[in-house]
């Protein structure tokens, strides 16, 4: 099946200005009586196997006092069910020569495994059992707390850049859950509490609410009945609750200062977007490559080359369920100022937002796109993480086909449009770090 | 239950389950010195190029640290018919890439085309690489860039703690210094320091450029005979290198003061083996025990059994001219000294004890069954590919691998983990975090600890004063 989707591609790749053929995935799809939603991709260029299983379970689920609870999950998910005990989920993967992990974001979580296709059995009578039967212990959970709690000092407390995209979310969403970082508040991450993971696990961790992904050297029908004996079983759960994603207008900019050690002044700025499902969310998806993706593009060109105020920029157009932040962060060269990087930002969108681009410019935007898009599928993994991910946040395993046409139909009047309509001065959160030079050194 | 898998899911394929396939790999040498290694791999419709240029910091003339680095940086900015602009915007509207970097004994000029722009991308790797301009603003550029970047580090305690380990450890060998320079040395670099390295190391019979894609051999190579085959040699190109770095024989404490930390990440080792060392494979299996992976004895005791930390890890760092055996983790402040002293006996236990059978076994599967996948992508074939012809090491050597692997004994592991692996009175460690808080347990528990900030590390690897 991988020759198919090679075939696919090179016809795609032949000339961005020619109508483009669609980047293919070929997905054999299923739904269990449980519930359980299983995506299979063929890909016989090597004797292994990805799988992801997929839960709609994000930091968009949480409530305001269980913020990190979905990844502290994340971590509980890996000590052990009922068939197979604490400590031995890890073992008995690498030691039939898979490797696995987990990742969570504000809208899902996912468990990952990249194996030899003869542990298919195995992972799966693994992935079963820690859905249908989690160990939700004391021990579990406070083994996890401290290990989590040390995941917010590395990617958050000390980390500069960590820190600022926290702070801008707080500042920028009044009521939308995507207003806290995924792995949560400390105060929270300390008080969790036994009954609040059981809960949690009972309402998100279902057949029903699960997403099963393999991608690499299987037959789809003999797989998927493999699959039922495992997961057939597993019952059905209450679906949960909706989550409300929606924000009030923002009509004037906000500010916040980051005080941290740092070396260079930075700034991260972020404008409310759209929902990966919105008509505009292609248009700013071009915007994104406009303006920060290589030494050709605006930001770069401007506030790097040009006027020497920054030393790297860059763009952000989130793909999520509900509206996100349309993100731009610039660090400054030395002895330049925040006040000057942002007037020459705001100076660069204004232009987006009056003149059209020129073609030539527009179709380097969109063949990045594609060329990316091309490079997130160049292994087993890559292409499992990609068909759930748009099963779960699109609503469509096929979403990626249709990606590429929304990008190919973007007009320079469609650029225009949205820069002007989204990324307006009075629409925007900004958040500058104020550095604080560390004590006793030397610069 | 594996026969009955094999029944269900096996039958597409006649490969023996589990074993690495390697697409038919070309290797020749042009007549100006190139070496030329061509693999096709038509999985994905790109070509990935990686031209390995084999001098890099570990030339750099003293007093002008960082100009290999920027050399590097230079390259890709204006060159052949192209201003710096230009040449980006051609690279990007074919939605290709071309980067350059410098490590100690290479430089690596890496690019990536779609299979259909495999000729004008290596036409403009060409450029890159045998016509850079080196235009006297972009050569400026270049090197503020560079000095934002060594500054820009130093926010990073997880980057810090690396650097500052490495000029610890190996104080004066170049394996000591930062490719990148110091803010000192690369504020002086001009034009001509640039044009100079170049001059003297970028030349073909001192290369070797891999290519993987989806492209034939045949078409591939006629291609690279037609664009690089004019590259002028020079005699005197390949470097004479740097002697192995020497040992450590006492344990030494190094303390980089980041007075706002809340987390200390913690490092320690010492010089070891080789990329080439007959050790290495054993190595690497005994590495996995000890600190690859999720189920290594680091994890378990310091992670999955105390919580201390969210991460830990052992690794050779297995280089031309030797290398560094060294362990890794970071813990919130209180429990930094319990966090290395416990980190320190598990690498000492391990070191003492030959590994039982379950767990060898585990890394033996481990590393057999994560091979196809690490080899999967294009880029990471052609980086494999280019590291055996770098080091000079057998042409099966990938072929080999998963049987080699299987053949690994417990004594063969508990040999090399007491000859490669340190003993922790013989360490360098280094420890990054706030110094008011950590500084008093560490030396009640080593004696005196020399204390810098993080901007002085690069002093220790200038060697004695």
């Amino acid at each position: 099946m991988a020759r198919r989707l090679l075939l696919v591609l090179a016809a795609l790749v032949l000339a961005a200005a020619i109508p483009v053929c669609a980047i293919e995935v070929p997905v054999s799809a299923y739904t269990l009586r449980n519930g359980l939603r299983v995506l299979i991709h063929e890909d016989h260029s090597a004797p292994v196997v990805s799988s992801y299983v997929f839960y709609r379970s994000g930091s968009r689920n949480e409530t305001l006092d269980q913020t990190g609870i979905a990844h502290l999950f994340e971590h509980m998910m890996f000590n052990g069910g009922k068939k197979f005990g604490p400590g031995v989920f890890d073992d008995l993967i690498e030691g039939n020569g898979g490797s696995t992990n987990g990742y969570t974001t504000k809208d899902l979580t996912a468990y990952l495994n990249n194996f030899p296709r003869e542990a298919l059995p195995l992972v799966l009578d693994l992935e079963s059992d820690r859905m249908a039967n989690l160990a939700i212990t004391q021990q579990n959970l406070e083994q996890e707390r401290g290990i989590v709690m040390e995941e917010r000092r590395l990617r958050i407390d000390n980390q500069v850049v960590g820190a600022m995209s926290e702070s801008l979310s707080l500042a920028s969403f009044v009521r939308s859950p995507y207003r806290w970082n995924t792995v949560g508040f400390m105060d929270d991450l300390e008080r969790i509490t036994l009954e609040e993971a059981r809960a949690y696990f009972h309402t998100y961790y279902a057949p029903n609410n699960a997403i099963l992904v393999l991608a690499g050297d299987v037959e789809p029908e003999p797989t998927v009945r493999l699959v039922d004996r495992y997961f057939g079983r597993i019952p059905r759960r209450p679906p949960p609750a909706p989550v409300d994603g929606r924000e009030p207008v923002q009509d004037g900019a906000r500010r916040v200062t980051v005080r941290k050690a740092a070396e260079l002044p930075a700034l991260l700025m972020g404008w409310h977007g759209v929902g990966v499902n919105d008509p505009d969310r292609a248009p700013l998806d071009v915007v994104e490559r406009l303006l920060a993706d290589g030494d050709s593009s605006r930001l770069e060109l401007d506030l790097v080359r040009e006027h020497e105020l920054a030393t790297e920029t860059a763009a952000d157009n989130s793909w999520t369920i509900d509206p996100e932040l349309f993100t731009i962060y610039a660090q400054a060269a030395p002895g330049k100022t925040l006040a000057a990087i942002e007037e020459r930002i705001d100076a660069v969108l204004r232009a987006l937002a009056e003149k059209p681009v020129p073609p030539e410019e527009l179709a380097k935007a969109k063949t990045r796109l594609r060329a990316d898009l091309v490079r997130s599928l160049k292994t087993v993994s890559g292409k499992a993480n990609r068909i759930g991910f748009a099963e779960v946040v699109f609503g469509d395993h096929q979403a990626l086909t249709r990606v590429e046409k929304e990008w190919e139909a973007v007009s320079a009047e469609d650029v225009r449009r949205v820069v002007a309509k989204y990324l307006g001065p009075n629409q925007k959160t900004v958040v500058v770090l104020d550095p604080v030079k560390p004590g006793g050194a030397t610069q | 239950m594996r026969a009955l898998v094999a029944l269900l899911v096996g039958l597409a394929s006649v490969a023996t389950a589990g074993e690495f396939r390697l697409p038919s790999v070309t290797r020749l040498t042009l007549d100006n010195g190139l070496r030329v290694v061509v693999a096709e791999q038509r999985e994905v419709p790109l070509v990935e190029m990686q031209l390995l240029v084999g001098a890099g910091s570990a030339q750099d003339p003293k007093g002008d640290e960082g100009v290999a680095a920027l050399t590097a940086r230079a390259l890709t900015r204006g060159a052949g018919e192209r201003s710096a602009v230009e040449l980006a915007r051609e690279i990007e509207s074919l939605g290709g890439e071309i980067s350059a970097g410098a490590g100690t004994d290479a430089t690596i000029i890496g690019a990536e085309f779609l299979a259909e722009d495999f000729a004008r991308g290596l036409g403009l790797v060409r450029d890159v690489v045998l016509a850079p301009r080196f235009e006297k603003d972009e050569v400026r550029r270049a090197r503020d860039d560079q000095a934002s970047t060594i500054l820009a580090t130093l926010e990073q305690p997880s980057a810090v703690a690396d650097k500052c380990y490495a000029a610890f450890l190996y104080g004066a060998h170049p394996y000591g210094r930062p490719s990148d320079g110091s803010i000192g040395t690369v504020k002086e670099l001009g034009r001509g320091d640039v044009r100079d390295y170049y001059a003297r190391w970028y030349h073909p019979n001192n290369a070797i450029l891999v290519l993987v894609g989806a492209v034939s051999a045949d078409e591939a190579l006629a291609a690279i005979r037609q664009t690089l085959g004019g590259w002028a040699s020079r005699p005197d190109a390949v470097p004479v290198r740097a002697a192995a770095p020497a040992p450590i024989t006492a344990r030494k404490v190094l303390l980089v003061d980041k007075s706002d930390a809340t987390q200390t990440q913690i490092r320690f080792g010492n010089i070891s083996i080789s990329r080439s060392s007959p050790d290495y494979l054993v190595a690497s299996v005994g590495n996995t025990i000890l600190g690859g992976g999720f189920t290594s004895r680091l994890i378990e005791e310091l992670r999955v059994k105390r919580s201390l930390t969210y991460s830990a890890w052992s690794m050779f760092s297995a280089r031309l001219l030797g290398g560094d055996f060294r362990v890794g983790t970071f813990t919130k402040s209180p429990t930094t000294l319990e966090t290395l002293q416990l980190a320190l006996s598990v690498e000492d236990e391990f070191r003492r004890t030959p590994p039982d059978a379950k767990s060898l076994q585990k890394a033996k599967e481990y590393l057999s069954g994560q091979f196809p996948l690490r080899l999967e992508s294009p880029e990471a074939l052609a980086a494999k590919l280019a590291e055996l012809e770098f080091h000079g090491l057998p042409q099966d050597e990938l072929t080999t691998y998963q049987s080699r692997v299987r053949a690994v004994s417990a004594a063969d592991v508990a040999a090399v983990a007491e000859r490669d692996m340190p003993s922790t009175d013989r360490v360098a460690i280094v420890v990054v975090g706030k110094a008011s808080e950590v500084k008093a347990p560490l030396e009640q528990a080593f004696g005196a600890v020399e204390t810098v900030p993080a901007a002085e590390c690069d002093s220790l690897a200038r060697g004695p004063k």
